[in-house]
Parts: C-alpha cells; sequence; structure tokens
C-alpha cells in the first residue's frame, strides 16, 4: 500500500447542500481520495467516485457521494486517476480524436465515404428487402393511384383498334398465366404522344402499360411480347417497389441531415413521378432481360425479336433519348451490353439444347 | 463555515474583466443592514470555433457509423461544451445529462417516427400516421413539461442544480390550448400563447431554492411581433414594387427600343424570359431572406424580453445587454454561411451565436453567489428531453 498519496491536486469543493466553493487539496491515497480544506477532512473510497468524462480541455468534474463535487483545472492528474481507474475508457478515446485536426478532417472525409457507401450499398440492400416483404395489397393500390396521376398527365387514350389489342391482349395474358405471382398482371394501352413517344413500363402492382407508338414501330407481335416479358420481369423482382424505397430512403436520410421532417412527407404526393423520372439501374434492367430472354427462348427459340425492337427504338430515339421523360427501355447507358447479353443467352440456350 | 469565498481560486480563462468582488460578506449579527452594494458579473463564452469544429464532425461521423446510436452521446457532449464554456464568476455551468438515459427516449421516438413516415406513404396504412400525429400532438404539452424539467435538473452550477417547478395544466395551456385557438383568431392569439409558454418557464424555474420571478406583460410581446410585421411589410412592398417596375421596364424597353433585340426576335423573347425568370427568383430568395430575419429578430427582442429583469431569488436579477438587431443580423449570416458550406460552418455559427448572446447578459447581485441552498433532488425522466431533440423543436432558448 502507498504510504503518501501518488495524485495530488487542488479543486473547487462543493458540498451539494449550497453554492459555496472551497478551495481543497486533493489527493489519492491508496484506494481512497482524500480531500482536505480549511474546514474539511474527508475521505472516500475511489469506488464510489464518480469521473465525469473529459472533454476538450474543459475542467474536470469528480462526483463525490453524497451529491458533493469537486472541480478541478488538474488535467493530467484526473487523466491518471481515470487511467488507474479503467473510467471513461470509451469517452477518453473520443475526445483524443476530437482533439486533433488531422482526425477531424478524416471524419469528414469519412463522412462523405459513409454517405457514398449508403446511396450505393446500403440503400439499395434496405430497399430490395423492403420490396420483397411489401404485401401485394399495397402495390395494387398504388398502382391504381399511379395509373390516375400519369394519365392525366403524359399519356392520352389509344387509337390502337380494337382487333389489335384484343390479339395482344390475349396473347400477354397467357404469358402472365404461365408466370403466376401474387400479381394482378393487366395491359393498358395508351397513346405516349409526344413525351413519352414508343415505350413500355411497368408498375409495382403489375399494370404494364404500352404505348401505340410502340406496337407501330413493331414488325410483329413477337417483339411487342418480348417487350411485355422484360416488363413482367420488372414487376416480378420489384424493381419498381425497390425504387420507390430507395426514394423515400434518401429523402428520408437528407431530411435527418437537413433537419427537414415535413418535406419527407411531401413525397408521398411525388411517387408516381419518382416512378416515371428514374429509370432502374443497369442491374435490374439485366435482371429483365434475363427473363424476357429466357422467355422467349421458350416460347420462340430466339431472343431475335427483343434485339430487333431495342436496335430500332435506339436508332429512333438518337442519342438525346436521355432527356426523355418516360424511357424505361432505352434511356440507360449500356445498349449495346443489353443486345450482347441477350446475344449470349440466345447462344447459351442454343447450345444447352 | 464562514471562509471568506476567494475568486481567485478558478481564473476566468478568458478575459472577461476582473472578477473580484468589492463586497463585503453581509455579517448576521450586523442588524442595521448597510444599504446594499450592486455588484454586476459579467456572463462569458469561451468557446472556440476550431475546437468545437473538432468535436462536433468526430460526433456527427460517430453517430452516422453507429446507425445513430452515439448520438445521444453526441447530444450531450455538445451541450457540455457550451455549458462547460460558459462562465459566471469564475465558475462554468455543467450539463450532466446520462446519455444512456437519452438512448432509449431517442430509440423509442425514432422508432415511432420511422412508423409514422412509412405509414403516410400508403393510403391503407395513413390511418395510422394520423394517429400517432394526434398522439403526438395531444402529448406535445406533456414532452414539454418533462423537458423543461429534464433540462433544469441537469444543469448545474457551483455545484448547485437547477429545478423546474412548473405543472402540467399550465403547460396544457401554454402548449396546447392556446395554440388550438390560434387558427380561429387569424394568429391573433399566437404572441398571447408565446407569452404563456415564456412567463410558465421563468416563472417556474429555480436555482436550488430561488425561484425565479418574471412578472412581464404580454404588451411588449404584442409589439414586437407588430414592429416586425410592418418592418416586413414595408420591406415586401419596397421589393415588389422594385420588382415589378423592374418587369414593367424591361417589358416597355424590351418592346419598343429593341434593348434586348438580337438578330432573330426568339432570342430576344428567350433573354427577356430568362432576364424575368431571374428577377422572379432574385424576389423570391429575398423575400425568404426577410422572412428569416424577422424571426430571427422576433426571437432576439423576445429573448432579451425575457432575460432582462429576470430575478433568481431575493438577491440576483439578471441584465440584458445585447442588441436584438444584431443578434438577428447574426442569425441571418448563420444562416446563409451554413447553407453555402453545406453545414460545414455549424459549429462555428453556434459559437459566433451564443459568444455575442452570452457576452451581452449580466448578473446583478447584492449577495455573495455562494449563499444558494440546495433543494431536495430528484432524478428527471429523460424521455421527454429525448422527444423534444428528436423533434428539434425550438423552444427559444
Amino acid at each position: 500500500m502507498e504510504a503518501s498519496g501518488f495524485l495530488v491536486f487542488s479543486a473547487s469543493y462543493f458540498d451539494g447542500l449550497t453554492s459555496r466553493d472551497r478551495r481543497a487539496e486533493v489527493s489519492v491515497q491508496g484506494t481512497d481520495l482524500v480531500i482536505s480544506s480549511e474546514t474539511l477532512e474527508a475521505r472516500y473510497p475511489l469506488s464510489a467516485v464518480g469521473i465525469e468524462p473529459p472533454l476538450g480541455r474543459q475542467r474536470r468534474v469528480l462526483k463525490l457521494p453524497g451529491g458533493a463535487r469537486l472541480e478541478t483545472d488538474a488535467l493530467e492528474a484526473v487523466a491518471a486517476l481515470e487511467q488507474r481507474l479503467g473510467r471513461n475508457v470509451g469517452l477518453t478515446r473520443v475526445q483524443r480524436l476530437e482533439a486533433r485536426w488531422p482526425i477531424a478532417l478524416a471524419s469528414l472525409v469519412g463522412l462523405l465515404i459513409c454517405g457514398a457507401l449508403f446511396v450505393l450499398y446500403g440503400l439499395p440492400a434496405v430497399a430490395r428487402l423492403a420490396a420483397a416483404i411489401t404485401p401485394p395489397g399495397i402495390m395494387t393500390t398504388l398502382d391504381a393511384e399511379t395509373v390516375r396521376a400519369i394519365d392525366g398527365r403524359y399519356l392520352k387514350p389509344t387509337t390502337l383498334s380494337a382487333e389489335t389489342q384484343a390479339r395482344i391482349s390475349a396473347e400477354f395474358r397467357q404469358m402472365a398465366l404461365k408466370r403466376g405471382g401474387p400479381y394482378r398482371f393487366r395491359l393498358l394501352f395508351r397513346d405516349g404522344g409526344e413525351l413519352v413517344g414508343a415505350n413500355a413500363f411497368a408498375l409495382p402492382g403489375g399494370s404494364v402499360f404500352l404505348t401505340d407508338e410502340l406496337v407501330r414501330l413493331a414488325h410483329d407481335d413477337r417483339e411487342i411480347l418480348g417487350v411485355l416479358a422484360h416488363e413482367i420481369g420488372h414487376v416480378e423482382h420489384r424493381h419498381a417497389m425497390q425504387q420507390i424505397y430507395q426514394g423515400l430512403g434518401l429523402t428520408l436520410a437528407f431530411s435527418v441531415v437537413a433537419g427537414d421532417v415535413t418535406s419527407a412527407a411531401s413525397v408521398a404526393a411525388a411517387i408516381p413521378a419518382l416512378l416515371l423520372n428514374s429509370g432502374y439501374s443497369r442491374g435490374a434492367e439485366t435482371q429483365a432481360d434475363d427473363d424476357a430472354g429466357r422467355w422467349l427462348m421458350q416460347t420462340y427459340g430466339t431472343t431475335a425479336p427483343l434485339q430487333a425492337i431495342l436496335k430500332r427504338l435506339i436508332e429512333q430515339d438518337g442519342p438525346e433519348t436521355h432527356n426523355r421523360v418516360l424511357d424505361m427501355l432505352a434511356s440507360h447507358p449500356g445498349e449495346a451490353q443489353r443486345l450482347t447479353h441477350l446475344r449470349a443467352i440466345e447462344a447459351a440456350g442454343k447450345s444447352s439444347k | 463555515m464562514d471562509d471568506v469565498p476567494t475568486r481567485s481560486q478558478s481564473p476566468l480563462p478568458s478575459a472577461a474583466g476582473p472578477l473580484t468582488l468589492s463586497k463585503e460578506p453581509l455579517l448576521p449579527a450586523a442588524p442595521a443592514p448597510l444599504p446594499p452594494t450592486i455588484v454586476t458579473l459579467p456572463l462569458a463564452f469561451t468557446g472556440q470555433p476550431g475546437e468545437f469544429f473538432r468535436i462536433w464532425i468526430v460526433n456527427v461521423l460517430l453517430s452516422v457509423v453507429t446507425l445513430g446510436i452515439y448520438s445521444p452521446w453526441a447530444r450531450v457532449r455538445t451541450r457540455q461544451y457550451f455549458y462547460g464554456h460558459t462562465w459566471l464568476d469564475g465558475h462554468a455551468f455543467e450539463y450532466t445529462a446520462q446519455p444512456i438515459a437519452l438512448l432509449r427516449g431517442f430509440l423509442l421516438v425514432g422508432g415511432l417516427f420511422v412508423v409514422y413516415s412509412l405509414s403516410q406513404r400508403f393510403e391503407e396504412y395513413q390511418w395510422i400516421s394520423y394517429v400517432l400525429a394526434g398522439i403526438f400532438f395531444v402529448t406535445y404539452p406533456w414532452l414539454v413539461y418533462r423537458s423543461l424539467k429534464f433540462n433544469a435538473a441537469n444543469t448545474v452550477y457551483r455545484g448547485l442544480s437547477f429545478r423546474f417547478h412548473g405543472g402540467v395544466r399550465a403547460a396544457y395551456v401554454a402548449y396546447f390550448l392556446l395554440l388550438l385557438t390560434v387558427p380561429f383568431t387569424l394568429g391573433l392569439t399566437y404572441p398571447l400563447a408565446v407569452w404563456f409558454q415564456r412567463r410558465y418557464l421563468l416563472e417556474n424555474a429555480a436555482y436550488g431554492t430561488a425561484r425565479t420571478r418574471w412578472g412581464k406583460d404580454v404588451g411588449p410581446v404584442y409589439l414586437t411581433f407588430l414592429i416586425a410585421l410592418g418592418i416586413g411589410i414595408v420591406v415586401v412592398c419596397t421589393l415588389g414594387f422594385l420588382i415589378f417596375g423592374g418587369i414593367a421596364l424591361l417589358g416597355v424597353s424590351g418592346g419598343l427600343s429593341g434593348v434586348f433585340q438580337r438578330a432573330d426576335s426568339d432570342g430576344a423573347a428567350n433573354l427577356q424570359t430568362y432576364v424575368l425568370l431571374g428577377l422572379a427568383a432574385a424576389g423570391y430568395v429575398l423575400m425568404i431572406l426577410v422572412y428569416t430575419a424577422l424571426w430571427q429578430y422576433i426571437r432576439a427582442a423576445l429573448l432579451k424580453y425575457s432575460l432582462q429583469d429576470l430575478y433568481v431569488g431575493d438577491t440576483l436579477r439578471l441584465q440584458a445587454t445585447f442588441n436584438p438587431v444584431q443578434l438577428a443580423w447574426i442569425g441571418v449570416s448563420n444562416l446563409l454561411a451554413q447553407i453555402v458550406t453545406l453545414g460545414l460552418l455549424t459549429p462555428w455559427a453556434e459559437v459566433r451565436r451564443t459568444r455575442y448572446l452570452l457576452g451581452g447578459v449580466q448578473v446583478q447581485t447584492i449577495a455573495g453567489l455562494g449563499d444558494f441552498q440546495a433543494d431536495a433532488n430528484a432524478s428527471e425522466s429523460a424521455l421527454g428531453e429525448a422527444a423534444h431533440e428528436f423533434f428539434n423543436f425550438d423552444l427559444g432558448f
């Protein structure tokens, strides 16, 4: 046992009963904290003494049993005591981090990296999970609302003949039936007009839009069905739902950072636009192409129809296609890769036969 | 017991003027009291922007990396930094809340918030969000009440904690009933509600056993709002006049003298459209700025009104000498700096504002600050505090 105090420092002593401060000498003797002032001699076991965590170069506070406390500028002494007792280990490390400029700048970089990782990987993963567990009922409701919103704003009634509609619908229904699943697939014919043009896109619950322009662009029904198979792929993999959750997550994260919660609520109203304006990721397109390719191979033994209409779409839209409002099919970089991919599916399908 | 307070033992780090008192302690044996000597003690804030930036950014990173679990610690450390750098008479304030106590509240409130925002998205489940919003609205006064109690109990100065003695019923009057009337009176009762809220806080606080007394009229609160409204109307009218004048001028010059006319008239029309759009955008931004500035002014003026002549016990009163206009300017320029730097100057802005604010607050006392007595302590639930922080309500203090 140490005979004399190994730590000695001076402090202001408050008894917790009045606001009077007393100058006191504090020393650590063995396992005790000894306080002595002109009017006071006190001894507490160290185990009963609380040490407030360190912060910056601020003066330290020791909490004594019974509400009394010591305040001191003897930072080194308190830090040594803290270390000996194994107290505040975590926050002492935090304090050391907070004291250094390089760490502060590294934190800044770290924040940016965290943000990027969150947007690139964290959010999509969470969105995928959320999309997978979303009940079909919700998606059906969402479909109905989105159809209403889109019809008013972007699309006009179809001018296709009733026979054409009936023919394509029947083929679509047959294809959808084979796929099964909890979705209510239905095909909606619309005139895309200037804004939308030749296009097809699917809503989360299984509503698939097909524009007159696309039907006219197609040389035969197989091409149209290839496109529709692609859209059904989007539905089955719940890409739209994923997209919605991703958008919501971004807004939510942003509003938490920016401290504005009210703006997050207004996003609910923007879901249809969100659905339309942001295309799918390249991964989602590839996945949908996979589905469409496999279906085409099964049905016609070739992926050529989808390739053909894809090429025609790209040629027709030209390089300015990125500015279009609705272009789920062609807006993404890597059209060449998509064609290559379809060809690869065909080659693999043929060789396995 | 009767040791004379030695003021020099805990020196104030920054030069906030000499703090030595000329006062003799009143002797209990002297029955004929001398005319009391009034001593003015300045408050001072010694926090440094650079130092606080490091604490802030590390806290933000740790909060993000731990998916928010660290945020109660971040919150407490921020508070501790500001309290610990606020000096009065050679001693600093102290914030003593336990982060772990905040964490529970954070998790509960955070969970409810997630449920709320998710249920908002889907029509079928929107009723949940309405129910939650209703619950929040109804419990808000209670949350304020808990928050005030919690914060007071966790503010320590010279080894003594503050207390809040207000009741729940008064909180419901100030934060529920009066606010309910605001839409039906076209906002006329809003200043009244603000006054009730201030009075609720400032008449019910205590340092140890010393209660605060405020005793202020509602009149100046209305006056502050009226002044802000008046300035707002004048500024908006002037701006509107200038902008519409500019548009009219452009229209005339564009049509007649062809200032904007180029070779093709399409280009001229385009340019004119851009100029008009630019003017409209500038007007919009100016409006937001005016609005922000007026709110900052109202906040600052009410803060000064609240602090000025606030009594603590029988021996002490506060004095506020800061300039509300200057404080409002600091608020507006802070906001601009924060927006331009995407929030990176937030620590600087907070330190700047606090430094100016506390530099303009003094304590006048006729007795030593060592004579306050403790009140019996009770621990306060952290739930109110956490909700308060999460939804980021501003009570103006």
